[in-house]
């Protein structure tokens, strides 16, 4: 029972961990939230929905992150280097504002009604792992999920550019005082998230579903998260996932009636005890 | 001191008097034609589009106030909106009060709400005040629809409010019909509007303006920063209410749509469209977006232009329409150019 829970709200959180840490680098960076990347997630999903039944799930698994990523690309270079003098919270309306048109976009080619992916036949079906029946794609998940966080610190922690993206996220400007190129770094982030949204896209439609409204969930869900996380700090995000995915599969199961509140209650809570957040983010400009 | 500069001033104060008294009769008179004349001259098709158009300008004028006020932008004005809808029609329902004690109520519970909500989430930074007033409203939204509150809220299919007795001495009649309800929504768009405006010219409106500028260097020079956003949220979620309390004696009607994030950025819209920084604006907006709705929305695209609209107006109109032409009218009247706030 424990165990079926935990592996289930790992499964959930693994999904949210590549999403929101996508949210919290580019906030790291640009100090701006991009209210679009729910659209991302979603476009992410139908692109893999098609690709996946013209061809097959893995290349969809390959070929919409790839897609995502050329539109981070056009993110960066359209809205938020043109607009990078402006506010932040323009800029933060400005992602809301793309986002509802990329979600739009989306209602009006795919139609109104929710959309079902397969998984692969190499991961339907469930195996027995330590005396727990599960099935293998969320296995598949949790891998994956487990998998992003651990490339996402080894890039952070081992590389020069991981090492410049934190630079830039603890004091912008004195790192662009010692030469560090942010436009290009955002450049790098940007399509980063965008493509790991694109992951969780993909990823979503066999164990989710794809339809309309998963936008909007999933940013609601996402922000939820960064502001337990703190913003702009990923191991908090990381760990505000885990929080989150856990407290939601809890409610369901414990509170079926009430579960749709207690992601909330769990941020009412940590609002209340650490308006902050309970990651080290980086102190607001 | 210096005689010539004591004239300027003395010139600039006389200059100041006359325009003033000037706007006031010409106020005046707006509202007057504008509360009377529409019943005789537009159809009622047109009228109902109009009451709709003042009901998300008010809306508008809300979630505009806090944003140029606070530099704060609430994505939850339609929870509090529609949410009111709700306790007013529980109210009757439930707990079998009068329409007014119902209405009266219904504002308490949101004065309480946002008083909670508020001392939560202002602590925060301004863009998490955002994402976490998206959040609130979305969690509103989903709480209509629990199976635990089926039986008070019923769900995805709405409420039907309807009331006996009167409110204010009105009739249900009085709002529902169209041209009646017109009087009602025009003198209560003015109210506010004044309201707003007073709020606006008063200490607390620039304390706010100072404390959106730089919060840190107004906590330096001794203000407190927190209670004036704290009033000036609950202030907008009061208006919030009002405008979902006219909502629902107009339709008749509440349902989780009306609480959905889609009326939050339609009056963020209308915001942005008219120009957040007045007090005229936003009415506009509301009343432009009521009609160009009527124009595209039929053919599925609201939504869509609403997301367009954001962009738009934030990239190359940031003062909405009205700002845009009080600047034109003030360059070719060749005066100084007036800081905007």
């Amino acid at each position: 029972m424990i165990a079926l829970l935990i592996a289930n709200s790992l499964a959930l959180a693994s999904l949210l961990i590549m999403m929101s840490s996508g949210l919290a680098l580019i906030y790291g960076l640009r100090d701006v939230i991009n209210f679009g990347h729910g659209a991302l997630y979603m476009l992410g999903a139908y692109l893999g929905y098609s690709i996946a039944h013209a061809t097959g799930f893995w290349v969809a698994l390959v070929a919409s992150p790839a897609l995502l990523a050329l539109v981070g690309a056009a993110l960066e270079y359209l809205a938020l280097r043109p607009l990078q003098r402006r506010s932040h919270i323009e800029v933060a309306l400005v992602t809301l504002g793309l986002g509802i048109i990329l979600g739009q976009a989306l209602i009006f080619v795919y139609g109104g009604e929710a959309r079902t992916v397969d998984a692969p036949p190499s991961l339907s079906g469930s195996i027995t792992v330590l005396g727990l029946t599960y099935p293998v794609y969320r296995i598949f998940l949790i891998g994956m999920g487990l998998g992003s966080c651990g490339l996402l610190a080894l890039w952070l922690n081992f590389t020069t550019s991981g090492l410049h993206v934190r630079a830039v996220s603890q004091d912008p400007s004195v790192a662009r005082m010692m030469g560090i190129n942010a436009d290009r770094l955002s450049l790098l982030v940007t399509s980063l998230s965008a493509a790991f949204a694109g992951v969780a896209g993909v990823l979503a439609g066999p164990y989710l579903s794809v339809d309309p409204g998963m936008d909007v969930t999933m940013i609601v869900s996402c922000l939820i998260i960064v502001v337990i996380g703190g913003a702009g700090s990923i191991a908090g995000t990381i760990v505000a996932a885990l929080l989150f995915g856990f407290v939601q599969v809890a409610g369901s199961v414990f509170l079926p009636d009430f579960a749709a509140l207690a992601p909330y209650a769990l941020l009412m809570l940590v609002l209340l005890v650490a308006p902050r957040g309970i990651g080290r983010g980086r102190a607001p400009a | 001191m210096n005689g010539e500069a004591a004239a300027r001033a003395g010139f600039r104060r006389g200059a100041f008097v006359a325009p003033w008294i000037l706007a006031v009769a010409v106020a005046l008179l707006v509202f007057l034609t504008g509360a009377f004349a529409p019943p005789y001259i537009a159809t009622d098709f047109v009228l109902k589009l109009a009451d709709s158009g003042l009901l998300l300008g008010i809306l508008a004028l809300a979630v505009a106030f806090l944003m140029s006020q606070a530099g704060l932008v609430t994505l939850g004005a339609a929870s509090v909106y529609g949410g009111v809808g709700y306790l007013f029609a529980l109210a009757m329902s439930e707990w079998s009060m009068s329409p007014l004690g119902a209405g009266v109520v219904a504002l308490i519970v949101v004065l309480i709400y946002s008083a909670i909500l508020g001392a939560l989430i202002i602590r925060t930074t301004p863009l998490a005040f955002m994402m976490l007033t998206l959040a609130a409203g979305e969690m509103i939204s989903h709480a209509v629809l629990l199976d635990g509150l089926r039986d008070y809220t019923s769900g995805a299919d709405g409420l039907v409010v309807g009331f006996r007795g009167t409110f204010f001495g009105l009739e249900a009649d009085n709002f529902a019909d169209p041209i009646r309800f017109w009087p009602i929504i025009w003198t209560s768009a003015w109210g506010i509007a004044l309201a707003v405006l007073l709020v606006r010219r008063s200490r607390l409106g620039a304390i706010l303006r100072a404390t959106r500028q730089n919060e840190e260097r107004m906590r330096f020079s001794g203000f407190d920063t927190y209670s004036p956003r704290l009033a000036a949220f609950v202030f907008v979620n009061v208006i919030a209410g009002v405008c979902g309390l006219l909502h629902v004696l107009n339709s008749g009607f509440v349902s989780q749509e009306s609480l959905g994030l889609g009326v939050s950025t339609n009056a963020l819209v209308a915001a942005l469209i008219g120009g957040t920084a007045t007090s005229t604006g936003p009415l506009v907006g509301g009343l432009i977006f009521a009609f160009a709705q009527d124009q595209f929305g039929a053919r599925g695209f609201t939504q869509l232009l609403t997301g367009l609209a954001i962009v738009v107006f934030i990239v190359i109109f940031p003062g909405g329409i009205v700002g845009a032409l009080g600047n034109f009218v003030r360059r070719i009247g060749g005066g100084r150019r007036r800081e905007v706030d």
